[in-house]
């Protein structure tokens, strides 16, 4: 449940390297020494995808235990780097988000890039680490997680229920007990009174 | 029968019970009537055909029995399939075949015993004894009882089953939608980077298809039949890779959204029953008040009619009265006898 990279890259025409336009990468849980060589692997791998995705495609790639989905997207390609578990539909609603506040945010100035820029994108970062919980990113995600959790809680509700309607018959019982032995007892104290009171 | 002497307190029927047998046997041997030290020739035919029809009945019933011996065997047998049942290898076609087989048996067994209860009746029409109709009528009536207790398992038995199904489909359902709390499937990290279209396939499917079989594996479920259908022409066509690709994360969410709208229609129908209950709750707490109504004016009567009594105790004025009445009585009685 892990997103371990965002980039954004600009596809070149004509099989050239991509060029990023943005990247954010959360290595922490890389040791210290390895983490400039994951960096690089990172770009690497990045402009690989990127250069095989064809505009206007998803994808998504399997290496090692990444999963590597990209969004492709007139020229403007975004990736991201997944672990397993990250669920398809979200990583790619995801990828939708980034682009779209990309495309807001820079407009076309994009187009006229040529060299790999290194200024990081505040918006990148933070996503990176506000969607790290699929839900976050994928709004139906949290929907039908919402509507579960409701499920549950009327289903604990109907068995209360249930047991409430149990201890309301056993208080009619009870309580129509209590009427009759009433109506015996007023019966009983009025034939007292009546029948002995020529003694 | 001959009474021996006068303290015995035995009959002695041996001569009784050598003429029975002797005629049964000639009855079954041969065809000749026989004519015993106490029957006729007719009885002995009657006897006869009655002994035929009875062994008839006898050997009909024993079938009917075996056979529902078996098919109770065969219902424990599916008892315990339906029971193992898991998500991953579902036995479905051993279970409908036994399912339909057993439902079969069970018919034909049921035609078999109306059958012969009515071979029965028709026999019970002609002169014969009591006690042969009545164990008759029982035996008919025992073989009818196995029979319900069968097709009662059986009933149990395909109901625990649709709710085994059903738990598997919520199992499935969850997993297929969050894909998030599965154990990351060992086959999908051997794939290299090339196999970019495989990956992309078996990235759609639920996370534990087996990964060496992913493109054959289907799962009964209809939704995952329609993803891994157009999976599978992709995997063999490698140009139009992209576009089912595509389809796939377009059906995916058309899957996810069905999926929250079919979640809000279960709380629709669980709130209308919450409704249901609680409605008729408030019928049952009116009629606690009803009743505490009635106690509470049967008590309160009580309480003055003993209120009275207690009154008429206390001041007993006429009761001073009649005592000494009583005694003026007595006195005069006294006095009347010694004067």
């Amino acid at each position: 449940m892990k997103i371990t990279a965002l980039l954004v890259l600009k596809c070149m025409p004509e099989g050239a390297d991509p060029i990023i336009l943005a990247n954010a990468c959360d290595v922490s849980h890389f040791g210290f020494f390895q983490r400039s060589s994951v960096r690089e692997f990172i770009v690497f791998v990045s402009r690989t995808v990127a250069k095989r995705t064809p505009p206007g495609q998803r994808q998504s790639v399997q290496h090692e235990e990444y999963k590597v989905h990209s969004y492709n997207r007139n020229g403007l390609c975004v990736i991201g780097f997944m672990d397993d578990h990250y669920p398809v539909r979200s990583a790619f609603s995801l990828l939708n988000q980034v682009i779209d506040e990309y495309q807001k945010n820079f407009r076309e100035s994009w187009r006229t890039a040529q060299a790999d820029s290194t200024e990081p994108w505040p918006y990148l970062d933070n996503a990176l680490t506000k969607y790290q919980d699929p839900a976050e990113a994928d709004k139906l995600l949290k929907i039908q997680r919402e509507l579960d959790e409701t499920k549950i809680i009327l289903h604990q509700t109907i068995d209360s229920v249930l047991a409430r309607g149990e201890k309301l018959d056993s208080l009619v019982e009870k309580s129509s007990d209590l009427s009759a032995a009433s109506q015996m007892f007023y019966s009983q104290a009025k034939k007292t009174n009546q029948c002995c009171s020529i003694l | 029968m001959k009474a021996k002497a006068v303290q015995s307190s035995f009959r002695d029927r041996t001569q009784e019970f050598l003429s029975v047998s002797e005629r049964l046997r000639k009855s079954i041997t041969s065809g000749t009537s026989q004519n015993g030290p106490s029957s006729s020739s007719s009885r002995a035919e009657e006897k006869r055909s009655v002994v035929a029809h009875q062994s008839e009945f006898n050997r009909r019933a024993s079938k009917i029995g075996f056979g529902i011996h078996q098919t109770s065997q065969k219902l424990s047998k599916l008892a315990k399939l339906a029971k193992r049942t898991s998500v991953f290898d579902d036995p479905t076609m051993e279970i409908q075949e036994l399912t339909a087989v057993i439902k079969q048996d069970i018919t034909a067994l049921n035609f078999a015993v109306v059958d012969l209860q009515l071979f029965c009746n028709s026999k019970n029409e002609g002169g014969v004894s009591s006690d042969t109709s009545s164990h008759s009528t029982t035996v008919v009536d025992d073989l009818k009882n196995r029979l319900m207790s069968a097709t009662k398992e059986f009933k149990d038995v395909l109901t625990m089953r649709t709710e085994n199904l059903k738990v598997h489909e919520n199992r499935r359902q969850l997993f297929s939608s969050t894909a998030s709390k599965d154990s990351p499937n060992p086959f999908i990290r051997q794939r290299p980077l090339a196999a970019k279209s495989a990956a992309g396939a078996s990235n759609n499917l639920p996370q534990w298809a087996n990964g060496s079989a992913s493109s054959s594996q289907l799962f009964p479920r209809k939704q995952v039949d329609a993803e891994s259908q157009p999976f599978l022409q992709q995997q063999q066509q490698h140009q139009q890779q992209m576009v089912p690709l595509q389809d796939s994360y377009m059906q995916s969410r058309a899957e996810a959204l069905q999926n929250v709208e079919s979640t809000i229609h279960e709380l629709g129908t669980i709130f209308n029953q919450l409704a249901t209950l609680v409605s008729q709750q408030g019928e049952i707490a009116i009629r606690i008040d009803e009743n505490m109504d009635d106690t509470l004016s049967n008590v309160e009567g009580a309480q003055g009619a003993l209120l009275k009594y207690l009154n008429s105790i206390s001041s007993n004025r006429w009761l001073m009265m009649k005592i000494f009445f009583v005694l003026i009585f007595f006195l005069m009685v006294f006095l009347f006898f010694v004067a």
